[in-house]
């Protein structure tokens, strides 16, 4: 061991609690770094290494066989795999349920575009054969040999599984069967030279439908579109664990920069007589330097382990989609932690380091200095004549005789209610999200009808008997309106539908009556009012690259249709869509509603109003009211409490360890104070006010500013996700709440300052003098 | 006995910002000598010292010792001087309080290389000499004063510093303790050892030193040549 290391340990040994703090310090916020940096890299890295491998198609494109040829198609430049002549089959009526299958009709799963891998069983050979479309390890059924049947179409046995990227299809048989099965559609699927960008991808799409026949183009689906979907689930945690990463980070690099130039500070007479034994100033700045490495490199190895295993169960779900089983961050993130925290850590350290190194030798050994400035002073001096108590007085004048000390303090308590403050505020959005994408109504009842069509039947839990009305629909509907304490109905019906261009399926609905009171909240646009409109919310459009004032065709059996998108609605699902009634009387003439929403006013008992229904028509159901939140809001709102009370901590500990630094360095006084007859407890209050000063000022800075960083994180957060960030999510700080998040500066600073206050106070004088 | 001077100050000044501590000091010291500089509080005796031992830099004036002008040397080069050169004893021990006593006089010989083992073996050695083997693992705060000043002796002497200098040893304790220290610096002298003490205690200066340098107001105001010693002063 060399002498610079025999002292860095010795000083990391006596400096336990301060060790501790910046390895805690540090690990925190490396983990909470390298969740960040590792969920941004491989939010999307095991979809572009799958679609890399399997040559995804940058366009999937269907269209109109009625009016292009199949050779029309084959006639481009563009590298690409089809026609494929494409149909649907709807599985609702059969054995096995699996919506509407999109079945392709693929001789093999080779080829230069789309090369499904089969991970299970072969491909379809002959007819009656097919093969579906599902991620190696996917939820379902993944053994071979079960039959599909759908209404009116051959029997198909399954013989394997494949999985596409791109999702071109639900399913594929050979390209003879396809035609058993009513084809509607053909399906391109192409790569261009430049995909990287919309723009791109658009410019592509011209020039593969330049020269076709107008209205051929039924839809499409771009890749861009397909790896948002896919990586939209994580994203949601980036920015996020982003700003709790750099905040942690902040914190960290503030308490190492006060620990150090504390010790700096208070080891004075330390340096001289490192210097006066033959310690070079660069061997003592070494030594200041090592007593931080020691903790800082072991913090943030722990971090980097933390922020892996971490990390593991929230990506572990996500990536294996793509077929990923075993997850490990890519070697950068791992090594930028590695090097970069620690490398941080050491430069805050390093302007007290250079003071220790520059500290003439002389000066630190004749110790005992103790900077008071004039003003410092002069403070005190003032203090001293108002009326306040002696001891809250003199705890006052505190921070002032350490300006630098107190600032750096400061800073952490600012910091530690800023966090308070977002995370907060984030879980108030993610709440307000939650609730108005998944009400849970105290004044509500849905009641079932009916089997929606292209859906199994559903059964209410309790009976288990399926609804099956027996009034009619316009009947039913009149029978809730007039129970007593109605007071607004809606009728619901609904329908599977495929929007031309690539799987994705899209359920509309299908509302009839108090719509405005009853229906989703529209953000922009208006509720559908006619025949061929449709409003959706803003992940459908933003998965399909649509807007509003778009036009989607859709398909409802052998009814195809355009639909006008005329507003933007606030739900969760992008897969479903909402219409009004006369739409429904286009696409699925005569179908009655298979549920109502009833809404009752305040003051109804929920049971009665229940038996009420039960009466009117013995055969709708009525749902008992749902709950439970989604498993993304469950993660936010639980990562976000951690990080608080973590960073919340942190920043308690950092007033901790100031409050030890001052009382260490005024020892002689306190123990001057005592000795003409100063209570424990007074100088514990001393202490303690000298802190809470900071405190009070640090949540009346702290608050404003997480507010803002809110206004700036949750937008990211909702774009990540695919949703808009609208006002529920931003105006979520009401006054209450923001003088209650302020005195977290104030429990923060009191907290931290508590405990070595009052070790200070019970310090004998005789230890004190005895030591000086 | 060696004739070499060890010690060669000339016309030496120090002022700080608001007073001048030293006020052109002339001084030699010779190798096996024992020099007690003797004078009032602020008189600058402290300020001698640390010039000697490169703590701090004179405003003009040379201090040379063992033939190397301290002023010529950078930072870097007066530590790796004091290292080897210089051991220093102060009135307030110095211990560094993380490190145990043993680990305190290990850290010296440490820094010139030693390795650890060996350099505990060492200051073992030295510890036994001084009497405190017993308190080898008692950390600073927990010694008596006497004992602090024994082990920062040890301290001073691990390397086998050509010049000792001792800054009040003695100031900061009871009558007992300071005797115990005054023998040890007695006997070291005996052997052989260079020495300059600052005290301001008659009877340790007497006892201790061949020659009594007075100071006041940052300069020599009386020099004194002790019975002890066949030496002549300058
Ligand atoms: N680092 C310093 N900064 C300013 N003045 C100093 C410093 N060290 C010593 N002095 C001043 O120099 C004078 C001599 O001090 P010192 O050498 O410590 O005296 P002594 O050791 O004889 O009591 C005193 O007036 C003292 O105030
Ligand atoms: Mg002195």
């Amino acid at each position: 061991m060399t002498a610079v290391w025999s002292a860095a340990w010795a000083a990391v040994r006596r400096r336990m609690l301060q060790t501790i703090v910046i390895g805690v310090v540090v690990c925190a916020s490396t983990a909470t770094l390298v969740m960040a940096l590792g969920l941004l890299e491989s939010a999307a890295a095991p979809f572009d290494r799958a679609f890399a491998t399997q040559r995804g198609a940058h366009l999937t494109a269907a269209f109109d066989p009625a009016k292009v040829s199949e050779d029309q198609l084959r006639s481009g430049q563009t590298e690409s795999a089809g026609p494929f002549l494409q149909s649907t089959l709807d599985t609702s009526t059969g054995e096995v349920f699996m919506g509407t299958l999109t079945v392709a009709g693929r001789a093999d799963p080779g080829g230069s575009v789309d090369r499904l891998s089969v991970w299970r069983g072969r491909w379809a050979t002959a007819p009656g054969e097919i093969v579906l479309n599902r991620v190696p390890g996917g939820e379902g059924r993944t053994d071979v040999g079960f039959e599909i049947t759908a209404a009116g179409r051959p029997k198909l046995t399954v013989v394997g599984f494949a999985h596409s990227v791109t999702g071109s299809a639900d399913a594929w048989v050979t390209p003879d069967q396809v035609k058993a099965l009513q084809p509607t559609a053909l399906q391109m699927l192409y790569r261009f030279q430049k995909a990287a960008t919309a723009a791109e991808v658009a410019e592509g799409q011209q020039t593969v439908t330049a020269g076709l026949p107008e209205g051929a183009l039924l839809g499409t689906l771009s890749h861009l579109t397909v790896r948002d979907k896919a990586t939209s689930e994580l994203g949601v945690f980036i920015p996020f664990l982003m700003i709790f990463g750099v905040l942690g980070l902040v914190v960290a690099v503030l308490i190492v920069a006060n620990v150090v130039s504390g010790a700096v500070v208070a080891g004075f007479r330390h340096i001289g007589v490192l210097k006066a034994l033959g310690f070079t100033p660069g061997q003592v700045m070494a030594v200041y330097l090592v007593m931080v490495s020691i903790p800082a490199v072991a913090g943030c190895v722990l971090g980097t382990v933390a922020g892996n295993v971490f990390a593991k169960p929230v990506v572990q779900d996500a990536v294996e989609g793509f077929g990923v089983t075993e997850l490990s961050f890519a070697p950068w993130v791992n090594a930028v932690a590695l090097l970069g925290m620690p490398a941080l850590v050491i430069s805050a350290a390093l302007v007290p380091a250079l003071r220790a190194r520059g500290l003439p030798a002389a000066r630190a050994i004749s110790a005992g200095i103790t900077t008071h400035t004039g003003r410092a002073l002069r403070i005190q001096r003032w203090l001293s004549g108002t009326r306040l108590p002696r001891s809250v007085s003199l705890g006052l004048g505190v921070p002032f005789a350490r300006a630098g000390r107190s600032a750096l303090t400061l800073a952490s308590v600012v910091l530690g209610v800023m966090t308070v403050t977002l995370a907060a505020g984030v879980t108030m959005s993610v709440a307000a999200y939650d609730d108005a994408v998944r009400p849970s109504y105290t004044d509500r009842v849905e009641v079932l009808a009916g089997r929606p069509p292209g859906m199994p039947v559903m059964r209410t839990p309790e009976t288990g008997e399926p609804p099956a009305a027996t009034l009619s629909d316009s009947d039913d509907e009149k029978m809730l309106r007039s129970l007593p304490g109605t007071n607004a109905v809606m009728a619901v019906s609904q329908l599977e539908t495929e929007v031309a261009g690539g799987t994705q399926d899209a359920m509309i609905f299908f509302y009839r009556g108090d719509t405005g009171a009853l229906g989703p909240r529209v953000l922009t646009g208006h509720w559908p009012d006619g025949p061929g409109q449709v409003v959706a919310p803003s992940r459908f459009l933003n998965q399909r690259g649509l807007g509003v004032g778009d036009t989607i065709t859709v398909q409802a059996g052998e009814n195809r249709t355009e639909l006008k998108i005329v507003g933007v609605v606030l739900t969760n699902n992008e897969d479903q869509i909402f219409a009004d009634w006369t739409a429904l009387d286009v696409l699925a003439p005569g179908t009655r509603a298979h549920s109502y929403q009833v809404r009752f006013t305040p003051g109804t008992d929920r049971q009665t109003f229940t038996a009420a229904i039960a009466a009117g028509d013995p055969g709708l159901r009525v749902l008992p009211p749902r709950d439970g939140s989604s498993s993304t809001a469950v993660i936010l709102i639980s990562a976000a409490t951690v990080l608080t009370l973590v960073l919340g901590a942190v920043a308690a500990l950092g007033v901790f360890n100031t409050v030890v630094l001052n009382a260490r360095e005024r020892r002689r006084d306190l123990g001057m104070l005592k000795s003409i007859g100063m209570t424990p407890r007074q100088v514990t209050v001393m202490l303690v006010t000298s802190m809470g000063a900071l405190g009070v000022v640090g949540g009346l800075v702290g608050v404003p500013v997480g507010v803002v960083v809110h206004q700036l994180v949750v937008p990211a957060m909702a774009h990540a996700g695919q949703a808009d960030a609208v006002d529920i999510l931003m105006n979520v700080y009401h006054a209450p709440a923001l003088v209650l998040l302020a005195l977290a500066g104030v429990v923060i600073a009191v907290l931290g300052a508590l405990v070595p206050s009052r070790g200070a106070a019970r310090l004998s004088i005789a230890t004190v003098l005895h030591n000086e | 006995m060696n004739n070499d001077a060890v010690v060669q100050i000339s016309d030496l000044r120090k002022e700080y910002s608001d007073s001048t501590a030293l006020d052109g000091v002339s001084l030699t010291v010779r190798a096996g000598e024992a020099v007690a500089v003797m004078g009032p509080s602020g008189s600058g005796k402290s300020t001698l010292l640390n010039m000697i031992a490169g703590l701090d830099r004179p405003t003009s004036g040379s201090v040379v010792v063992h033939g190397t002008d301290l002023g010529s040397l950078n930072e870097t080069g007066l530590a790796l001087f004091r290292r080897r050169g210089i051991g220093m004893i102060f009135q307030f021990f110095n211990l560094l309080d993380d490190l145990s006593a043993l680990d305190n006089v290990a850290l010296a010989a440490q820094l010139t290389g030693t390795p650890a083992g060996q350099a505990r073996r060492r200051a073992l050695e030295l510890f036994g000499e001084l009497g405190i083997e017993n308190r080898k693992n008692v950390y600073p705060a927990r010694l008596s004063g006497g004992e602090r000043q024994r082990v920062a002796v040890a301290r001073a002497l691990m390397n086998r510093p050509a010049l000792l200098l001792a800054d009040e040893p003695t100031g900061a304790l009871d009558s007992r303790s300071g005797e115990q220290v005054m023998d040890l610096l007695l006997d070291l002298n005996q052997i052989g050892q260079t020495l300059l003490l600052v005290t301001h205690d008659e009877r340790l200066a007497t006892r201790c030193a061949s020659r009594v340098i007075e100071v006041v107001d940052g300069r020599i105001e009386r020099e004194q040549s002790l019975e002890r010693t066949q030496e002549k002063a300058l």
